[in-house]
């Protein structure tokens, strides 16, 4: 089974939490709770057992937080691997481009849109807005548009 | 000066952001040595909406008209994968009935995505007349889907809980009558297109995506399974009503242009047989699910739901932070995955290739800019 493959490629590597999901509610097999630190060496494992990454994004959960999210699939077997990361505001995050080539584009639209720096990444310039944009529109204090419930 | 770092022997050369066949806005700032191209960078964002910030600022019904705006050519399997997100957040069960319309209307918007494909594809390499064939057949499935959803293109169908509207005998006669005539063209498109040796030699051996390129960019979709990997969101991880049914994952082999065409027309008939056997199987009960609050509002949480977009894999995240509001949406698009990858296959080869190459992957591009 590959989810025990993978936590038990994980074990050695310390992480804060390696558990098992509950699928039916939130679509994942494992989940994982890390240290931003800790991702490239994750990554690594996870490309050993064939994962691809399927999506990375971060959440702006706290004013002074960040949660990075991690979506890890594998063509194989059905096992999604779900990675979270808390990440203090101004903090810098370490790449992964250099171990999934697709991460690449996907740390510069988080840059893009929350300002988050990757450490190691080689092109850190934003994807979608525009070169010359001001703002990160998925901080939770950009407000963009006036409210449309109230 | 369009950029610095190119060297004298080599010049820049941009494909787009204004060009036909990159099929939308979409630049490719190539570094040309000659006929070859050393380097290739997409540049995109052209038509960035704002579709994950404007989630954040109303409340789950009102996000989903945006749905049909991402991938306009597969809108339904956008409506699925973000109705199912929120159907788990809030633990809601869709009736069978409405999970077989499901299945018949997003089966048939993937045969409309598929047939845009290959006539516009086949343009793009020069070849004028299957485009009108294509686009006779889609605009029969136009009709069908009308008929239903009451849009031709950006559909907003689905609902949390199930469908609005329940299919009619008309409908279900002009879908079965259109699958009588598809079938019947297949041997017009096998003979004008795919036994067509120009075609093939154009084809053949052209962008080849490897296994490897294939795990490192997260490549899903015909683009992934022409290199062989049967990897098919609706068989591996079967959702709605598709374990009900009986159909094939089509693959190719060597991963060129060729084994992705191939790919794709196969699977239009698989998406025929999935649509016979659906209406064959249709049963009758509601199509919403009873007790649907109107006011939405989903205990904290979060849910990361698949499905298989004529494209590839639409991953929906959403967050909920127990208000009315999605605290955040992130859509995982599978044409910004298999985008990615075009420096990739682009290096080294000819400046003629770059087009048949771009066009044999399948991007939306506003379902990449989001």
């Amino acid at each position: 089974m590959l989810i025990d493959s993978i936590s038990k490629a994980l074990a050695p590597l310390n992480l804060e939490a390696v558990a098992s999901g509950d699928y039916a509610k939130t679509g994942y097999h494992l989940e994982v709770t890390a240290l931003p630190e800790q991702l490239p060496a994750i990554a690594q494992a996870l490309l050993q057992e064939n994962c691809f990454l399927a999506s990375f994004t971060a959440v702006h959960t706290g004013p002074e937080t960040f949660t990075l999210v991690y979506h890890f699939a594998s063509f194989d077997e059905l096992c999604r691997t779900a990675v979270h990361a808390t990440l203090p505001k101004g903090a810098e995050a370490p790449t992964i481009s250099h171990i999934y080539g697709g991460a690449d584009w996907y740390e510069r639209e988080v840059y893009d849109l929350y300002g988050i720096r990757f450490a190691g990444h080689p092109n850190l310039k934003r994807l979608l807005l525009p070169e010359d944009a001001d703002f990160h529109p998925l901080l939770k204090e950009f407000a963009a548009t006036a409210e449309t419930e109230k | 000066m369009i950029t610095s770092g190119i060297e004298e022997k080599t010049f820049a050369l941009n494909l787009g952001p204004q060009h036909p066949s990159t099929h939308g806005v979409l630049r490719v700032l190539l570094e040309m040595d000659g006929e070859y191209i050393v380097k290739a960078e997409p540049v995109i964002g052209y038509g960035h909406r704002g579709h994950e910030h404007m989630a954040e600022n109303r409340n789950y019904q009102q996000f989903l008209p945006n749905m049909g705006r991402v991938d306009y050519l597969h809108a339904l399997a956008f409506n699925q994968g973000y109705c199912m997100a929120v159907e788990k957040l809030i633990g809601v069960t869709v009736p069978e009935r409405a999970e077989f319309i499901r299945v018949i209307l997003n089966e048939m918007n993937r045969l409309t995505s598929h047939l845009l494909w290959v006539g516009a594809y086949l343009m793009d390499l020069g070849a004028f007349t299957p485009f009108l064939y294509c686009f006779d057949d889609r605009e029969r499935l136009l009709d069908l889907l009308d008929r239903i959803t009451g849009s031709r293109l950006t559909y907003c169908f689905f609902r949390f809980g199930g469908v609005p509207v329940d299919l009619d005998d008309e409908f279900i006669f002009g879908t079965r009558a259109f699958i009588k005539r598809l079938r019947s063209r297949w041997v017009d498109y096998d003979n004008l297109v795919t036994k067509n040796v120009i075609f093939i030699n154009r084809a053949r051996d052209v962008g080849i995506i490897t296994r490897e390129m294939a795990v490192q960019y997260g490549v899903t979709g015909p683009t992934l399974r022409g290199s062989g990997i049967p990897y098919d969101i609706r068989k591996s991880e079967p959702y709605s009503a598709y374990p009900l049914f009986d159909f094939e994952i089509p693959v190719g082999e060597n991963g060129d242009i060729l084994d992705r065409y191939v790919v794709r027309m196969r699977e239009m008939e698989q998406s025929l047989r999935i649509i016979e056997q659906a209406l064959d199987k249709l049963p009758n009960g509601p199509i919403m699910a009873e007790k649907v609050p109107k006011r939405l509002k989903p205990a904290a949480g979060e849910v990361y739901q698949a499905v298989e977009t004529a494209r590839g894999e639409f991953g929906c995240y959403v967050v909920s932070q127990g208000d009315i509001k999605p605290y955040r949406i992130k859509l995982r698009v599978p044409s910004f995955s298999n985008l990615s990858i075009l420096p990739e296959i682009l290096k080294d080869t000819l400046v003629a290739d770059a087009v048949a190459i771009l066009g044999s992957i399948d991007v939306v591009i506003p379902e990449i800019d989001r």
